[in-house]
């Protein structure tokens, strides 16, 4: 069997139907699916808007509370579809359901078309929910940076976000359930090198170096740039979209890749037995 | 034309090659065995035919299409219900059958859905959690899967197993029904001899990942020659002048007034055998014939005696 043939690459609208709808019932069956759309980013927006009220009330520096939420609630959709990933791959591991999924003629593009739906559907609840509770906390109005600016902030936060998921779940499928907790650690990895809450400049030289190659730190740089000058930095953030889709792509490959080494050596049904 | 054709199939993990060289033709319709000690490849083949492992080498076809290249589309006239294995646990009977059977694109699914759980008598179960069902419950479950989109090639991986033995009986029937109404080809592996032997048109006996032979279980019982007469003879027989018979393998003593004979060409020894016992004087209280079963074939293969 090749790596990937053309029969890979086709999807059916009624597979990918039956998928997502998977995912609705494990949504709405699950405590711990509906739990983690609200809890963390709460919990984020509570920790950085006290925080932001705290500096705002001590320094002269404006703009402080915009900063700080625009960045906590953007942030919450980068994690919010990197663990979507990883967690909706992982619900077929914990249930011994990975041996029937893959012996169906499911393929890996309808699984990630059917987990970037669910996602996508998470995430917009996501940040409806906390744009909601910002403005109804801090009178922050996510939407006054300018609805293109939050279009591409999105766009280029969940397709990484994505990427990142879909990166874990390949290591998920070659190394097995033992390194699963990467598919809640990673985010936390990642965070520090994407500048959410300062500046690239701010850094040290070595790890600006790291962050410049993250389409997260360009997202979080022109979030700065669009609150201080209403302006959007289009150059970098169209860099990053583009960086995104090739890494996209690539982690896509990637997976393919993962699979095929986890079919070669039998991973596939051992990982039942686990 | 026959619908799976196996050719020189091998698989190595390591240094342990689980598959040297299979070769295996399946026919449309039939209801085919797989048998063999654990580690004989059975699980390893069935896991290629799925496409859950990728051989080292050699070709399958499935309905005449190269398994390799159209994995996807060939999968879609197939399917597996194998034990250990499960759907999602916290989706209820109904959501995951809805779930597999949107996958394999069926047509009219709640009635279809309706129809299986009715056969295989679970109807009461549909809004039940699959986490909360018991062993046998969650057999038959994977089973109505197996069947959601008619497959044209069913593989049964030890489905029976966890089941009572009514419900197992109830089982065989339904499998027996589908198979006969649909004329589905199924392969089927299982450690129970006495359902392979009643179920099986034909049966591959594997033993360290190759195909020691195909053929009915009448034919591979045939593959341990011997049959056992056991014969209990009255208290006060004297059972010497009977130890002393020619032409028998071996007779063994079994208990104190009876005798074992254990003969390996019985077509040439039972005749002369039962004219020495009823001309010998002693009156016999009991006589057994044994003849080799899937079991015995079974146990020798995997202590490699055969």
């Amino acid at each position: 069997m090749r790596l990937m043939n053309s029969q890979d690459y086709g999807f059916s609208a009624t597979a990918i139907g039956g998928l997502v709808y998977k995912f609705m019932c494990l949504c709405y069956r699950s405590l711990d699916r509906v739990f983690d759309i609200i809890y963390w980013p709460v919990i984020s927006l509570l920790l950085w808007g006290f925080t932001s009220m705290f500096i705002a009330s001590t320094s002269s520096f404006s703009g402080v509370m915009e900063f700080f939420l625009g960045g906590a609630v953007l942030w919450s959709l980068f994690w919010r579809a990197q663990t979507d990933v990883g967690t909706f791959i992982l619900e077929d591991f914990w249930s011994r359901n990975v041996y029937n999924l893959f012996a169906s003629p499911v393929t890996s593009i309808e699984l990630f078309v059917a987990i970037g739906l669910i996602g996508l559907i998470r995430c917009i609840l996501s940040f409806l929910f906390l744009s909601f509770l910002a403005w109804g906390l801090y009178a922050f109005n996510i939407m006054d940076i300018g609805g293109t600016a939050i279009a591409v902030f999105t766009s280029v936060l969940l397709l990484f976000g994505w990427v990142i998921g879909i990166l874990i779940a390949a290591l998920i499928f070659r190394y097995g359930l033992r390194i699963q907790i990467l598919a809640w650690s990673v985010g936390f990895i990642i965070q520090p090198f994407s500048c959410v809450f300062y500046p690239l400049d701010s850094m040290p030289g070595w790890v600006q170096g790291i962050a410049i190659t993250l389409p997260s730190t360009h997202v979080f740089e022109g979030l700065r740039y669009a609150i201080a000058t209403g302006e959007l930095a289009w150059q970098p953030l169209l860099i990053s979209l583009g960086l995104t889709a090739v890494l996209f792509v690539l982690s896509i490959a990637y997976f393919q890749y993962a699979l095929y080494q986890a079919k070669k050596l039998g991973l596939l049904t051992r990982f039942e037995m686990a | 034309m026959a619908l799976l054709e196996i050719r020189a199939l091998r698989k190595r993990y390591g240094t342990v090659e689980a598959l040297r060289g299979l070769s295996l033709d399946v026919e449309r319709g039939e209801f085919f065995g797989l048998l063999g000690p654990n580690g004989a490849g059975k699980s390893t083949t069935i896991n290629i035919l799925l496409g859950l492992i990728i051989a080292d080498s050699g070709s399958i076809r499935i309905f005449d299409h190269d398994f390799t290249s159209n994995h996807v589309a060939i999968r879609r006239r197939m399917n597996v219900a194998a034990a250990f294995t499960s759907m999602n646990g916290v989706l209820t009977v109904w959501e995951n059958l809805m779930v597999y059977g949107r996958i394999y694109g069926v047509k009219h699914l709640p009635r279809k859905i309706d129809e299986l759980l009715e056969r295989f008598e679970i109807t009461d179960l549909a809004k039940r959690r699959l986490q909360h069902l018991s062993s046998g419950q969650h057999t038959r479950v994977t089973l109505c899967k197996g069947f959601l989109n008619d497959p044209e090639l069913l593989l049964l991986d030890e489905c029976t197993v966890g089941l009572d033995p009514d419900i197992a009986e109830k089982t065989r029937r339904a499998l027996q029904a589908v198979q006969r109404e649909r004329k589905t080809t199924i392969l089927f592996t299982s450690h129970n001899m006495n359902e392979v032997e009643e179920l099986c048109g034909r049966i591959a006996f594997l033993s360290q990942g190759e195909i020691l032979r195909v053929d009915t279980a009448t034919h591979i019982k045939r593959l341990i020659p011997h049959q056992v007469v056991e014969v209990a003879f009255q208290a006060g027989s004297d059972l010497t002048p009977i130890r002393q018979l020619h032409g028998i393998s071996r007779i063994e003593q079994n208990g104190d007034h009876a005798l074992r004979f254990i003969l390996d060409d019985p077509t040439r020894q039972l005749d002369p055998l039962l004219r020495h016992l009823t001309q010998s004087g002693n009156p016999i209280v009991d006589i057994h014939v044994s003849r080799p079963t899937l079991e015995d074939v079974f146990i020798k293969v995997a202590r490699g005696e055969l």
